[in-house]
């Protein structure tokens, strides 16, 4: 086997650069598929983290999904909020008014969407996840507080509003104009991004307030939370017919269980690997293709070598296994590189991501997907080298001995 | 004992069919050494490569310890060729990539012989060749007559009973050549059959006995 191995070695040294642009086709499928592997899996775990969270949540909104739920399909009311909460399996329901009003600070004005809620819903809506910015400045350690039930003309906003949009930054107790009434901030959020992208551009009051400034009282959203996410989808349906009923229409609102939303869309995500696999599996068959040609050039000006081989004893399966070896033996040099090149190819596009598009999404290299790499680079190397070595080992001795 | 009966080969070059052998009957006794000339194109080479099991008559029959090895199947003819017969060639043929030693245990490792044994016994064959000091040496490093003995020393590793030589001194000088001859001599006392293709009377002079050929025919 050593011996085999040496002569292989030295066939393949002898024609460096042949070989390693052979190669180099098998680096280039490999590392495609471990990059494309790697972030696709750091896309679904960052998704589903983020989703995972939200699983036992039902956003109940007026109008159904297909067509958007922020047109005039109506609004919802008080009565709807508290026949939900009665719904068995509902661990608490919380009731947002959302409205995009004009708001001004230092002369410059925006139009941003206000959500009014009452301070002890802001749990059942953000759970553990929102948080106030961290400032290491004041006691508490957190930028500012949370809003409280008898809080009055103040607000909690969104990271965007108060850095982005406006030429200064907005802190806790700087004043706000909304709708031409005076808020004071009194908490910063922490940046959410990605999903949750929506609450950095979010300005909330109570509900009292918003009632006052937007003068309306319509629910445009109910968040509601359920003890168990194995019942989300039936407490949903169960929530669209009692509110449907309320309005005496069909399809009037729609309740969608954020759980289902989340085997949607690793459905979506898994249709998107295998394509995405499917692409990165053509530079495999190119790589293949290589493999083939360079075993074949390798087989024709081996040839006599192959006579030789036969005269002095050589079997069949002696010369097979020798340039199957030789095909083997490049790919699975060429998986392993290729192994190496996916991992900072993918470490790479993951920093690149964070860079350009501020999302976090990791590189997650399954070593799994990693030793499929390198056995998928055997197999085409292998498959590719059997044409050929098949050839030469079929070959009549006395006519290889005379080839020169 | 190889015996030939009515051996015939016919090569088909495109339209051309060319009789390399007609009808040869031939005798060859274990621990025999014997030499075949001849002109070029007289059918010695043929009939060394049917002996030699590399090719398979057109009709009639090589038969080595009465086994006609035209009845066998290619990996019985590799067998043959791998234990029974050491074959050396007018071009040494050595494999250029490996080194002496190698070359001479490449047969052997084709036989499945374990490592250590396999590079004891090429060592054995080279140091008996006289070429203990160039063990390690690629066939470019070496002049020709040493590459044929690396080529002799290969074609023993499996300790045949039957060598054979195409030109074994075909292109080496006079010096070498004999050195080559002593070298087949004495294989031939230890009592394997030798058989060379020669065209060089000086050379066939040292065998045993000597056979013309001429138009694929072997003449009395």
């Amino acid at each position: 086997m050593k011996d085999a191995f040496l002569l292989v070695y030295r066939n393949i040294k002898e024609r460096k650069t042949r070989s390693i642009l052979t190669m180099l086709g098998i680096v280039v499928g490999i590392a495609a598929v471990i990059a494309i592997m790697s972030i696709s899996y750091g896309m679904q775990e960052s998704i589903t983290e983020q989703l995972s969270e939200m699983a036992d949540i039902i956003m109940v909104t007026p109008g159904s999904v297909e067509l958007g739920s922020f047109g005039d399909f109506g609004s919802l009311n008080e009565r709807d909020l508290k026949d939900v909460e009665r719904i068995q399996g509902v661990k608490e329901a919380a009731a947002m008014i959302g409205e995009i009003e004009e708001v001004e600070y230092r002369g410059e004005m925006f139009m941003m969407q206000i959500i009014g809620i009452d301070p002890r819903d802001m749990d059942a809506v953000f759970g553990e996840t929102v948080k106030l910015e961290e400032d290491s400045g004041s006691e508490t350690g957190a930028s500012g507080r949370e809003l409280r039930e008898n809080d009055h003309k103040v607000c909690e906003i969104g990271y965007s509003i108060a850095r982005d949009y406006f030429d200064d930054e907005i802190g806790v107790n700087d004043r706000l104009t909304i709708n031409g009434s005076k808020f004071r901030v009194v908490g910063v959020l922490e940046k959410q991004g990605g999903f949750r992208s929506g609450v950095d551009s979010q300005i909330y009051v109570t509900k009292r307030d918003a009632v006052n400034i937007l003068d309306t009282a319509d629910i445009s959203t109910i968040f509601v939370r359920v003890r168990d996410i194995g019942e989300a989808e039936e407490i949903a349906a169960e929530i669209e017919e009692r509110i449907d009923d309320n309005h005496k229409l069909d399809d009037f609102t729609s309740a969608m269980a954020m759980g289902g939303a989340i085997e949607d869309l690793e459905s979506i995500f898994g249709i998107l690997q295998v394509f995405l696999l499917a692409i990165a599996s053509i530079s495999l068959i190119v790589a293949s293709l290589g493999i083939m040609n360079t075993t074949l050039m390798s087989v024709m000006e081996r040839t006599h070598e192959i006579g030789v081989m036969k005269a002095i004893g050589a079997k069949n399966r002696n010369i097979l296994f020798l340039f199957l070896m030789e095909a083997g033996l490049v790919s699975v040099v060429g998986g392993v590189l290729g192994c190496i090149v996916g991992i900072v190819a993918a470490k790479a596009i993951s920093f690149g991501i964070v860079a350009i598009f501020g999302v976090e999404i990791a590189a997650i290299v399954r070593p799994e997907v990693l030793l499929g790499g390198i056995a998928v680079a055997v197999l085409v190397g292998i498959l590719s080298g059997l044409y050929p070595a098949r050839k030469a080992s079929k070959m009549s001795p006395v006519e290889a001995v005379r080839y020169e | 004992m190889i015996r030939t009966e009515n051996l015939t080969k016919v090569y088909r070059m495109g339209e051309v069919e060319v009789q390399a052998l007609r009808d040869v009957n031939l005798e060859i006794q274990d621990g025999e050494f014997i030499a075949i000339i001849g002109p070029s194109g007289s059918g010695k080479s043929t009939l060394l490569n049917m002996i030699g099991c590399l090719d398979k008559p057109t009709s009639g029959a090589v038969l080595i310890d009465d086994i006609n090895t035209g009845k066998l199947s290619e990996n019985e003819l590799a067998e043959i060729r791998r234990e029974k017969i050491g074959f050396i060639f007018q071009q040494f043929n050595l494999i250029h990539t490996l080194n002496a030693l190698e070359n001479v245990a490449l047969p052997i490792f084709f036989a499945g012989v374990r490592r250590e044994k396999r590079l004891k016994r090429a060592e054995e064959q080279l140091v008996k060749v006289g070429l203990e000091d160039r063990i390690y040496h690629k066939p470019s490093e070496m002049s020709g007559g040493e590459q044929q003995r690396v080529a002799i020393a290969r074609a023993l590793s499996n300790d045949p009973e039957i060598v054979i030589g195409d030109e074994p001194t075909g292109n080496v000088d006079t010096e070498a050549g004999n050195a080559i001859m002593d070298i087949l001599e004495g294989l031939n006392r230890e009592g394997r059959t030798i058989i060379v293709v020669t065209h060089d009377a000086d050379i066939a002079a040292r065998a045993g006995r000597t056979k013309r050929m001429r138009d694929g025919k072997v003449l009395d």
